[in-house]
């Protein structure tokens, strides 16, 4: 402690700057804190077909959920199709990011516009037009037997491949704006150093632009990551049985047989899985991130 | 200007008070009654309400939503429901009753009730089933050669093969159909082996989660049959679609709204006055028009147009078949468990 001219004892500095992190401290309390804590003593509660849970506790939900074939085989569903959309999103994103940050075209406002169109679409509606798209009778499969090219319908509908499809169209922007950020941030001087001291563009792009906007690309991956793998209502939709996910399993249990306890176990598992695989990522992208400059 | 600190809190002051305006002047009642979105909420607003207030003097608060959410709010409401009347689909409704959310009606608040067929009030006055939407098969006039007149059908005509829809195990119509296909093929209602085994044969069809999603598929001409509630069919035919749809020869199904008394409401009076009124023959001969409904009230009367589009009234009524749901709480898990290893 140190004192005021009035001889009053005055905190440190760092410790009087602590009252500015109050409020996210309470946000997280309320809307982070309390609700995991909630659905994480749910879960420990017993099953019950008499009242919204039994007497007493048990880790029965999670032993049962965890020794389940099926529940395995959707969790990893699950986290592969998150990872195919991230992979998917990074790869189309890109380009478009890269573009945006690099053009000095009048047009680049109507790219933008197009980048973000995906979110000003809402979701119901814009799931209901994946619907139109890929059905069986829907514009693909149409066009393609137009062209001769099937004789059946592809199965687009109801299986992981339209909701891969839908989920990268969506998350995209989740990409491309944090990568565009971080490509406008790069100083062109180092890409033409790298020009001038005779590298190819290719050399250069390798070797200067990508490593420098990894950053970009970490945030982009893991938002789209998170967002994917608990989406609802496009693998709710689009998914049927083949495409079902962890969040469609758990809003099952909890909604439409009304298992609260076994759903709770379900959702703090999924979050498990998920906080599991951020991590890895975090962590495989932390060394080629520590050389930057 | 210079705001002082007495003219700030005057100004909060006021303020509070002019939030607090509205808030009472609907505390006339503070009866929640729950309703479903689209069509319904709009009869509810636009008729529904007003006229129970001009019948009762009761000004009760809509609550929008589907019964899983009522389900939850009265459940986490635990000791004080924001409803004091549930409705919701009788198999819903039977989770909370047998969690013991519910009591019994007091029939003589109900004057209505004695022109409700028998079959849609449950024992002991456990609730009420007071709005049916039959289910029957729909098809595509224009995709099918044989139209369906027979549950049988969906396994018979060659035509359906591959090109089924059904409800998946989340929505009521899947548990309403399995109990059906265990009544037409096995032993009972309660015979599930026998109907996964049916419904087996069927696959692969297309799920739906909703009545909408099933119409979709069915304009998309994805499936060219499907059980699907008349409600969504005569929705679709007004919209000029090559849609149909028939009471097959051994009955309907039917979503049965099922009304119910919580033990932890506030309004009792409120919620029978309620349920009376919507019981009445004349707001059930309006659901009827406007949304193709069942009227369950004796009384009840559709012009002859709506009858030739909506067969099940009056003595048609029988055949709808109910279950009892109570029985099948505790089993519900298993059938849902059971339902996405089996029909993937």
């Amino acid at each position: 402690m140190t004192e005021t001219r009035t001889g009053a004892p005055v905190a440190p500095q760092h410790l009087r700057m602590l009252w500015m992190l109050a409020p996210a401290f309470v946000l997280l309390l309320l809307f982070f804190i309390l609700p995991y804590v909630s659905i994480a003593t749910m879960s420990l509660r017993e099953a019950s077909t008499r009242a919204v849970h039994g007497e007493g506790w048990t880790v029965s939900h999670y032993t049962t959920a965890l020794t389940d074939a099926y529940i395995l085989t959707v969790i990893g569903r699950t986290v592969l199709m998150g990872g195919l959309v991230t992979l998917l999103a990074l790869l189309l994103g890109y380009p478009v990011a890269y573009h945006l940050a690099m053009s000095r075209s009048r047009w680049t406002s109507l790219l933008y516009v197009c980048v973000l169109s995906p979110l000003l679409v809402g979701l119901v509606v814009r799931t209901f037009a994946w619907m139109i798209i890929l059905s069986n009778n829907g514009v693909v499969n149409q066009t393609l037997r137009s062209l001769g090219l099937i004789d059946f319908p592809l199965q687009l509908m109801n299986t992981p491949a339209g909701v891969v499809i839908a989920l990268t169209h969506v998350f995209l922007p989740f990409v491309v704006l944090p990568l565009l950020g971080n490509l406008q941030a790069i100083n062109p001087e180092v890409s033409m150093a790298a020009r001038s001291l005779g590298a190819s563009r290719l050399r250069t792009f390798l070797k200067v632009t990508l490593p420098l906007s990894l950053p970009g690309l970490q945030a982009g991956a893991i938002l789209v990551f998170v967002l994917s793998i608990s989406a609802y209502v496009t693998p709710a939709l689009l998914g049927g049985v083949r495409g079902r996910t962890m969040s469609v399993l758990i809003v099952q249990y909890l909604v439409d047989t009304f298992r609260w306890p076994a759903g709770a176990a379900l959702a703090t598992i999924m979050a498990a899985v998920a906080l599991i695989a951020v991590t890895l990522f975090l962590l495989l992208t932390a060394r080629a991130m520590r050389r930057l400059p | 200007m210079t705001l002082t600190r007495r003219d700030l809190l005057a100004a909060a002051a006021a303020s509070s008070a002019v939030l607090a305006l509205p808030r009472a002047a609907a505390a006339q009642s503070t009866l929640v009654v729950p309703t479903y979105g689209g069509l319904w909420a709009q009869f509810w607003e636009s008729t529904l309400m007003p006229g129970f207030a001009a019948a009762t003097g009761i000004q009760p608060t809509l609550d929008v939503g589907l019964g899983r959410d009522f389900v939850a709010r009265v459940r986490a409401g635990a000791g004080g429901s924001p409803y004091s009347i549930f409705m919701g689909n009788e198999n819903i409704a039977a989770v909370l009753r047998a969690e013991g959310f519910f009591e019994a009606f007091d029939m003589s608040l109900l004057p209505n009730a004695a022109g409700v067929y028998p079959q849609f009030i449950n024992p002991g006055s456990m609730g009420i089933r007071a709005i049916i939407s039959p289910i029957g098969l729909a098809y595509r006039t224009d995709m099918v050669q044989t139209p369906p007149s027979s549950w049988t059908d969906l396994w018979e005509n060659p035509e359906f093969r591959g090109r089924t829809g059904l409800y998946q195990i989340g929505n009521t119509g899947a548990v309403l159909l399995l109990r059906l296909v265990g009544q037409l093929y096995g032993s009972g209602p309660d015979d599930f082996d026998t109907a996964f085994a049916k419904l087996k044969e069927l696959l692969p069809f297309t799920q739906a989660s909703w009545s909408g999603e099933a119409a979709a598929a069915l304009i998309r001409g994805d499936v060219v049959v499907a059980p699907v509630d008349w409600t969504e069919i005569m929705i679709l035919q007004d919209k000029g679609a090559p849609v149909a749809v028939v009471a097959p020869q051994e009955g309907v199904l039917a979503f049965e709204q099922s009304f119910n008394l919580v033990a932890t409401g506030t309004e009792k009076e409120a919620a029978h006055a309620y349920l009376n009124y919507l019981l009445s023959a004349e707001v059930q001969s309006q659901m009827a028009s406007a949304f193709y409904t069942s009227p369950c009230n004796t009384g009840a009367t559709v012009d002859a147009a709506l009858a030739q589009r909506l067969p099940i009234i009056g003595d048609a009524m029988s055949q709808i078949r109910s279950f009892d749901w109570d029985s099948y709480v505790p089993e519900a898990a298993a059938i849902a468990d059971r339902w996405n290893r089996e029909m993937g």
